[in-house]
C-alpha cells in the first residue's frame, strides 16, 4: 500500500512536471498569431499563386499565337520569319517557361503552407492532443484534484495551439521574403509582358484587316443583329454586300483589339494588386500582426477572366 | 531600358502595318529584298530587346528560385517537426496513460 502511495505521489509530481514543461513550451512560443490568420493567408496565397500561374500560361499562349501569326504572315504576305528570329522567340518562350515554373512552385508552396494550418500534420497534433486530453480526463479515476486536471488540460490546449502557431509564423516568415521578391519581379517585367501582348494584338489586327481587304472572310455574321430576332441565319454574303460590310468588319476588328488590350491591362493591374495584397497579408502573419481581411483578394477574378479569354482563342 | 523597348517595338509594328503598301510600291526585286530584309531586322531587334530584358532578370529569377526552395524546405521542415511533436505528444499520452493505470490500482489519498 505504501508503494502505491509513493507511485501516486510520484505521478502527481510528474503531472506538475508536465504542466511546467507545457507552460515552458507556451512561453517559448509566445506572441504567436491565431491559426485562423495563417489559414486565411494560405488560402489567399493559393488563389493568388493559381492566378499568377494562369497569367503566365496565358502569356505563353500569346507567344505561341504570335509565332503562328508570323508563320501565316510569311506564307500570305512574304513577311520574312527567319530561323534566327524563330530562335529568339523560342528564347522568349524559354524565359517565360522559367516564370511559369516559378509560379507552379509557388503554388506548391502555398499548398505546403496550407498543410501547416489544415492538413494532416496539424490534424495529427490536434488528434494527439484530444487523445491526451481524454487521458487527462481519465485521471479522475485516480482522484487527482480538479485543479490539477484543469491545469493539465489548459496547458495542453495552449501548448498544442502554440506549437501550431509558432510553426505557421516561421513558415510565413520563410515565404514572406519570397512573395515580396516575386511581386517586385512581376512589376519590373510588366512592360515586357505588356509589349508581348501589344505586339500580338497589333500583328493579329494587321493580318485580320488584310484578310478583310482580300475578301477572305465571311462577314455575314455582322447581319445577325438584323436576322436573329426573326429566327433567320445569314448566308455567305454576296461579293457586293461583302464589300459594303468590310468597313464594319474593320471597325469590329479595331474595337475587339482595343478590348483585348484593355482586358490585358486590367488583368495585369489586378495581378499586381493581388500579389501586393498577398505579400502584405503574409507579412502580417509573419510579423504577428492582425489581418484585416481573410477573403482572397477579389482582384484575382479579373486575372482569371482574361486568362480564360486568351485560352479560348 | 523601357524606352528602348517601346521604340524598337514601335518601329517593328509600324513596318508590319505598312508592309503591304511598301511592298506594292517596290519596283524591282532589289527593293523587295531590301524591304524584306529590313522587316527581318526590325523583328530581330524587337525579339532581341525582349530577350535581353528577360535574360537580364535571370539572376533575379535564379535568386527567387533558390529563395523559393529555401522557403519550401522551411515549410516542409515545419510540417515534419509538427509530425515529430505529434509523436512526442503521443509518447506523453502513453506515459500518462500508463501512470494513470498504475495509479488507479491503489486508492488515492491526498
Amino acid at each position: 500500500m505504501f508503494e502505491f502511495r509513493n507511485v501516486v505521489a510520484k505521478l502527481r509530481v510528474s503531472f506538475r512536471a508536465i504542466a511546467i514543461l507545457l507552460f515552458t513550451g507556451i512561453f517559448l512560443a509566445t506572441g504567436c498569431k491565431t491559426s485562423d490568420d495563417a489559414a486565411a493567408a494560405a488560402t489567399q496565397m493559393s488563389a493568388t499563386a493559381k492566378s499568377l500561374s494562369d497569367y503566365y500560361t496565358a502569356l505563353n499562349t500569346i507567344l505561341a499565337n504570335t509565332e503562328q501569326l508570323y508563320i501565316l504572315n510569311e506564307q500570305l504576305l512574304s513577311k520574312p520569319y527567319t530561323a534566327e528570329n524563330r530562335q529568339l522567340l523560342k528564347s522568349n518562350e524559354a524565359e517565360l517557361a522559367k516564370r511559369i515554373a516559378l509560379a507552379a512552385d509557388f503554388s506548391t508552396l502555398a499548398s505546403e503552407f496550407a498543410k501547416l494550418t489544415g492538413s494532416t500534420a496539424a490534424a495529427d497534433v490536434s488528434a494527439s492532443a484530444i487523445k491526451l486530453q481524454t487521458e487527462v480526463d481519465g485521471l479522475a479515476a485516480v482522484k487527482a484534484s480538479t485543479n490539477e486536471q484543469n491545469l493539465l488540460k489548459s496547458a495542453l490546449q495552449l501548448f498544442v495551439k502554440a506549437i501550431q502557431e509558432h510553426k505557421e509564423r516561421e513558415a510565413a516568415r520563410a515565404i514572406s521574403d519570397f512573395s515580396q521578391g516575386l511581386t517586385a519581379l512581376f512589376i519590373k517585367e510588366g512592360e515586357v509582358w505588356n509589349s508581348v501582348e501589344t505586339v500580338y494584338s497589333q500583328i493579329a489586327e494587321n493580318l485580320a484587316v488584310y484578310l478583310v481587304d482580300k475578301e477572305a472572310i465571311d462577314n455575314s455574321s455582322l447581319l445577325k443583329v438584323a436576322l436573329d430576332p426573326f429566327g433567320l441565319t445569314p448566308s455567305a454574303a454576296a461579293p457586293e454586300l461583302k464589300a459594303k460590310l468590310a468597313p464594319l468588319a474593320k471597325q469590329q476588328i479595331t474595337a475587339r483589339k482595343t478590348a483585348l488590350d484593355d482586358s490585358y491591362i486590367k488583368a495585369t493591374d489586378a495581378m499586381t494588386k493581388s500579389l501586393q495584397e498577398m505579400s502584405k497579408r503574409i507579412q502580417a502573419v509573419a510579423e504577428d500582426k492582425p489581418m484585416a481581411f481573410r477573403m482572397p483578394p477579389i482582384t484575382v477574378a479579373n486575372v482569371e477572366k482574361w486568362a480564360s479569354q486568351v485560352e479560348s482563342y | 531600358m523601357s524606352d528602348v523597348l517601346s521604340t524598337v517595338q514601335a518601329t517593328f509594328l509600324s513596318l508590319d502595318s505598312q508592309y503591304n503598301l511598301l511592298l506594292a510600291a517596290c519596283k524591282n526585286t532589289k527593293q523587295k529584298d531590301a524591304l524584306e530584309n529590313q522587316y527581318a531586322v526590325a523583328q530581330k531587334a524587337y525579339q532581341m530587346c525582349v530577350d535581353n530584358m528577360l535574360s537580364d532578370d535571370d539572376a533575379q529569377v535564379a535568386a527567387l528560385s533558390a529563395q523559393l526552395k529555401a522557403a519550401n524546405q522551411a515549410v516542409s521542415q515545419s510540417v515534419t517537426e509538427m509530425g515529430n511533436i505529434s509523436k512526442v505528444i503521443d509518447d506523453i499520452t502513453t506515459a500518462v496513460t500508463l501512470g494513470a493505470k498504475l495509479a488507479s490500482m491503489a486508492p488515492f489519498k491526498p
